[in-house]
């Protein structure tokens, strides 16, 4: 079953000004674990904002558990948006919080609250407002887990956390995913963080959305090309670049992975190694604004 | 076991993983293998990333699915694999071999002494 629906969404803040969304398209399906990847800027907020009805749409249309999420009380009431902007009453202690999430969300676990609470050594008695920046986004990932809601959204819900809690979160989400599965929608700038969680990945990129599919068929796309600087130059120039680096007399290409089995095999006679990539890379070679790396910054600032 | 460096895709590192398993005799014949859910708690992974690996060892009759009950090891599930790691691994490695022999000018009275001479010394390891 589709969760989530775009048809040709645009949005923009102000009318007349740039769309941050722009003409998108694009469905989820019901379970499916998404990691909603961009570089700053591209509008993966708005996205969720939309999504949870928390604004409305420029033109467009938004579909929900098949209704438009704003001023939706079944939309409302199946899902929850975690992000840092998350506020709650500054008279209600922390333990307060957690009893009043229990009143509100029809499939609130309160034993995996109280267990996770009490792992993130919270003080029952704390106020919201007083928490440090990593605790405040702890205690509201806290909330949007336990919440169970079958649409749970976290917008960079690791921003200020430590290393330790950041692995900690993500193992949690994990786990508890797969003891209740439901469409969850996760944003990171950290996709290297986050990649071997996701079954999907939407990338935006300038208000659209350059690829929406399996991380794997994402991995797939790019491969690097690893080997002597000039028997590799030799077979990149027919094929773009996104980034190289190189290490003494040896370079790293990324390229698109396009080689047949036959080129595979003359590339490898030669020397050159073809390297898998992580997902990482190839979201950023999918993402860069223009060919090459920081490298040929560098590089052509010699040669004018 | 992921491994940055090799970056291979996380799905074909679970289907090596599981592989190994079955070489080396830790899942033997029609015994059943982990599921989809326990690979994913085990590594970390999506489980739809998990049955990715799992379906690429089914697609190649290493491992084989009983309804509702789970997948088990084929019954020459570790033949197979034995003959897959000899036909690529090793033949990889042999040429390897020959090409760096090529390289230094070991010629190939010179390699299979070579190669003798390794044996005999391991051998003498082992005893």
């Amino acid at each position: 079953m589709t969760a989530i629906e775009f048809n040709n969404v645009t949005k923009s803040y102000q009318s007349g000004a740039h769309s941050v969304l722009n003409h998108m398209n694009f469905s989820i399906q019901e379970n499916v674990l998404t990691g909603v990847i961009g570089r700053n800027g591209v509008g993966k907020s708005t996205l969720m904002k939309l999504i949870a009805g928390h604004i409305k749409v420029s033109s467009g249309e938004v579909r929900v558990f098949s209704e438009n999420p704003f001023n939706s009380l079944k939309v409302s009431a199946n899902t929850i948006l975690v992000d840092d902007t998350m506020s709650f009453s500054d008279k209600l202690t922390l333990q307060q919080i957690l009893k009043e999430a229990d009143r509100f969300y029809a499939n609130w676990d309160a034993r995996l609250a109280k267990r996770l609470f009490d792992f993130f050594s919270f003080h029952p008695f704390a106020h919201h407002q007083h928490l440090s920046k990593g605790k405040k986004n702890t205690f509201n990932a806290i909330i949007g887990l336990a919440a169970h809601c079958p649409l749970t959204i976290f917008d960079e819900p690791t921003t200020g956390m430590d290393t330790v809690v950041r692995k900690d979160f993500y193992r949690a989400l994990l786990k508890d995913y797969i003891a209740h599965p439901r469409t969850i929608l996760l944003s990171s700038h950290h996709l290297e963080e986050i990649e071997d969680l996701l079954e999907d990945i939407l990338l935006v990129r300038d208000g659209t959305i350059p690829f929406h599919g399996p991380i794997t068929d994402l991995q797939d796309m790019y491969v690097k090309l690893v080997g002597k600087e000039e028997k590799v130059r030799a077979h990149v120039v027919e094929r773009s670049s996104f980034g190289s680096q190189v290490n003494g007399s040896f370079i790293e290409v990324l390229v698109k992975n396009t080689f047949t089995m036959d080129e595979q095999a003359r590339l490898n006679e030669e020397g050159i190694t073809i390297v898998p990539v992580p997902a990482n890379d190839a979201y950023v070679a999918l993402t860069s604004g223009s060919k090459g790396g920081i490298d040929d910054v560098f590089n052509s600032a010699t040669t004018d | 076991m992921k491994n940055a460096a090799g970056a291979k895709p996380i799905y074909i590192q679970i289907a090596e993983w599981i592989e190994t398993e079955i070489i080396d005799g830790t899942l033997s014949a029609d015994e059943k293998v982990y599921s989809q859910y326990q690979l994913a708690e085990q590594f970390n992974i999506n489980p739809a990333t998990a049955g990715k690996g799992l379906t690429l060892l089914l697609d190649k009759e290493i491992i084989y699915k009983r309804r509702g009950l789970g997948m088990f090891v084929a019954s020459d599930g570790h033949e197979k694999l034995i003959a897959k790691r000899k036909e690529e691994t090793l033949h990889g490695l042999i040429k390897d071999l020959l090409t760096e022999a090529k390289l230094l000018g070991v010629d190939d009275n010179q390699l299979v002494a070579m190669i003798e001479m390794e044996r005999k010394k391991s051998g003498e390891g082992t005893s």
